[in-house]
């Protein structure tokens, strides 16, 4: 442990901890800066972070200092402050100011840092800015303005370090140097858009957002990306019932500061056309009242077969099981949406919630098994999403019958099958918990209202259950139920109800 | 407690009896009443009544009327789509949607730019956070009648063709 003095206040940190980190747990808040990434290399070229250390001559970087035994550091001294502010002067000399045009507005380093420790009056002239290119799409998901850029060198490595795929540099020097992509490459890396997210200023925007919101108009509700099994902490920013962006939310354990591109994609499926919106009896749009009554009739004997899918939240596993009682019950498809996975982050298998099946106990089978589940049930069959019958197999064997009831969310295969098509709610329209492929328990939160006279699905299935006294009478009952029968399988720390930030691994933390 | 008034059922004491037989005073209250119109029969020209809508009264050069888009030189709008304006609008009347401009100079503007001008409150809040003077309330036009709600609701072609001589 090393002992030191910041601001006038005594800190003891661990030894090898580097100043910037001190410093900002001294202060409360981070010293200003451009290059420093928790998740990346120290690069120590913006220069901002300067801190004045008694015994050294010259101002020092903080983040490319560790700390040492005894040492003084000022950080809100006039020298410091002067030397943040004429920094900062130099970033902004070439820099277009074309906030009003900019993505980043609302979220900009320039900006926050401009009002914080700048607010000076500018001494360059317009026409005298070196003029770069602007807008200009360097990949599939990135557009580049290379005026807008302060060279932090961020996204440089994070394409060398994280992806190790090095697309992107800083060519020429002095005013001219810019950010450019090597020749003859494009941005395609499939992480591409967490240059976009770690750009300080607005240099890097995201085709896919670009233009489709200011962002200060957002709102945002934690969540967790559920596009594949590694559950990637997210940040959902939606307006009015609207998805707009996922961005990565921090967690270390799981995904560190990153996402994947395809999962920042995930949110359009939220929003597809092809949702189900209100109940379908035999491909007819019906009211829920009818839907109820369709429903009497068709399960008057019971369920049959239940059948779940590695899609749904672990709540609702466990009450499809409780709803299944006798009946057969299966996890759904097994080897269902895999796709190519790789060693940063992305998961061949693209359900968020495969490794929670197997906690609440529902097992998985393949195709035949499947359709013979399907032909052998005398009597009616409950489908909770996912889509078994994009199966041939399966959907052969559903062919026909009448008494299959399907709750879902999109009107795909599955839907078609169903007599009944029964409209759940999206993982964005719900609360829930997914269990990653660490097994590890993450909540996600509703960020947005369910369209239509979509319902949530735990309050659907709940309706099913044979004996109304056992239905859940919310969540946080629902909760309850899971975390007592799951009791043996879950640490006994576990609050189901209130999961940490970042989640937690199902035997506890070690 | 006394009350300073009269006996209940007696009548004014304050009024002569001439007074409180009222005729006189009828005959007193026709005469101004003819005097005005004879003289406003003879005089047209003092009376404080307009003849809207063939005369018209002139407002101020401060007077914020219907919005307008200032147009560039070749006519497009000036506007960026940076939605300072349906940012900073109080009624939250501006409604824009913003697209990628063909021109990497121009880089964004307005696909859309709705306004209600039925919510707006003419507070001109919108022109001043406009970093790019491109909307302003100088038409002068108060004139805002249409014969359905919808009609209110103008659009980015509408506000282009505003005008400050009041014409659109």
């Amino acid at each position: 442990m090393a002992r030191l003095t910041i601001d006038g206040s005594a800190i003891e940190v661990a030894d090898g901890t580097s100043l910037f980190d001190a410093c900002r747990l001294a202060r409360g808040e981070s010293l200003p800066h451009f290059c420093y990434h928790p998740d990346l290399s120290i690069a120590g070229v913006c220069r901002l972070c300067q801190v004045e250390v008694e015994g050294m001559p010259k101002l020092t970087i903080a983040c490319n200092t560790t700390v040492r035994e005894g040492m003084v550091v000022h950080t809100r001294s006039e020298r410091v402050r002067k030397a943040s502010q004429q920094i900062l002067e130099m970033h902004l000399i070439n820099h277009p100011v074309d906030c009003p045009i900019c993505d980043q507005a609302g979220e900009c380093g320039l900006q926050n840092q401009y009002m914080a420790y700048g607010l000076y009056d500018s001494q360059v002239a317009e026409s005298d800015k070196v003029n770069k290119a602007k807008a200009l799409v360097i990949g599939p998901h990135v557009v580049l303005d290379k005026e807008r850029c302060v060279l932090c060198s961020r996204c440089v490595r994070f394409c060398n370090e994280v992806t190790k795929t090095g697309e992107l540099g800083i060519f020429n020097r002095g005013d001219r140097a810019e950010i450019g992509v090597a020749p003859g490459r494009e941005l395609d890396n499939a992480y591409s858009v967490n240059t976009v997210d770690i750009c300080p200023v607005g240099a890097l925007t995201s085709r896919d957002f670009r233009f489709q919101k200011r962002v200060w108009m957002l709102k945002s509700t934690d969540s967790i990306c559920p596009g594949c099994a590694t559950g990637c902490n997210v940040r959902v920013d939606h307006e009015a019932g609207r998805i707009y962006r996922l961005k990565p939310r921090r967690n270390p354990a799981v995904n560190g500061s990153w996402m994947c591109d395809e999962g920042r994609l995930t949110y359009k499926d939220v929003h597809a056309e092809d949702r189900l919106l209100e109940p379908l009896w035999n491909g007819r749009v019906v009211s829920w009242a009818d839907a109820r009554g369709h429903l009497a009739h068709v399960v008057a004997g019971g369920f049959a077969l239940v059948i779940g899918s590695a899609h749904q939240s672990l709540e609702e596993m466990w009450l499809l099981r409780q709803l299944a009682g006798t009946a057969a019950l299966s996890g759904g498809l097994a080897g269902s949406d895999l796709a190519v996975g790789d060693d940063i982050l992305r998961s061949a298998d693209r359900t968020p919630n495969r490794r929670g099946l197997a906690l609440a106990g529902l097992a998985e089978h393949d195709a035949a098994a499947l359709a013979g589940l399907v032909r052998a049930a005398r009597g009616a069959i409950l489908v909770h999403g996912g889509d078994p019958a994009a199966a041939p197999d399966v959907a052969a064997a559903m062919a026909g019958r009448q008494d299959v009831v399907y709750v879902g969310t999109h009107r795909r295969a599955t839907a078609a099958a169903a007599a009944l098509a029964l409209p759940g709610a999206m993982w964005a329209e719900k609360a829930g918990i997914f269990v990653n492929r660490q097994d590890r328990l993450q909540a996600f939160a509703q960020a947005v209202a369910r369209p239509g006279n979509a319902r949530e699905d735990w309050r659907v299935l709940g309706e099913m259950l044979p004996d109304q006294g056992r239905a859940p009478t919310g969540l946080k009952a629902l909760r309850a139920g899971v975390a007592a029968d799951l009791a043996p399988a879950l640490a006994p720390t576990i609050d189901l109800d209130r999961l940490p930030q970042g989640g937690v691994p199902a035997g506890g933390d070690a | 407690m006394s009350f300073e008034g009269l006996p209940k059922g007696s009548t004014d004491k304050r009024r002569s009896l001439l007074e409180s037989m009222y005729l006189l005073e009828v005959v007193r209250g026709l005469g101004v009443t003819a005097r005005h119109l004879l003289r406003n029969i003879f005089h047209t020209g003092d009376m404080p009544t307009m003849q809207y809508p063939e005369e018209k009264r002139v407002y101020g050069d401060r007077f914020r009327g219907r919005h307008r888009l200032m147009q560039r030189e070749d006519g497009t709008p000036r506007c960026v789509a940076c939605q300072m304006c349906s940012t900073y609008c109080p009624a939250d009347c501006i409604y824009i949607t913003a697209a990628e401009h063909p021109d990497p100079a121009i880089e964004k503007y307005p696909a859309t730019f709705d306004i209600d001008l039925l919510r707006c409150v003419y507070c001109g809040l919108c022109e001043e956070a406009c970093p790019c003077d491109a909307i302003r309330l100088d038409t002068g036009i108060y004139e805002i009648a249409a014969d359905h709600r919808d009609k209110f609701i103008v659009d980015k072609e509408f506000l282009l063709r505003n005008t400050t001589d009041g014409t659109r």
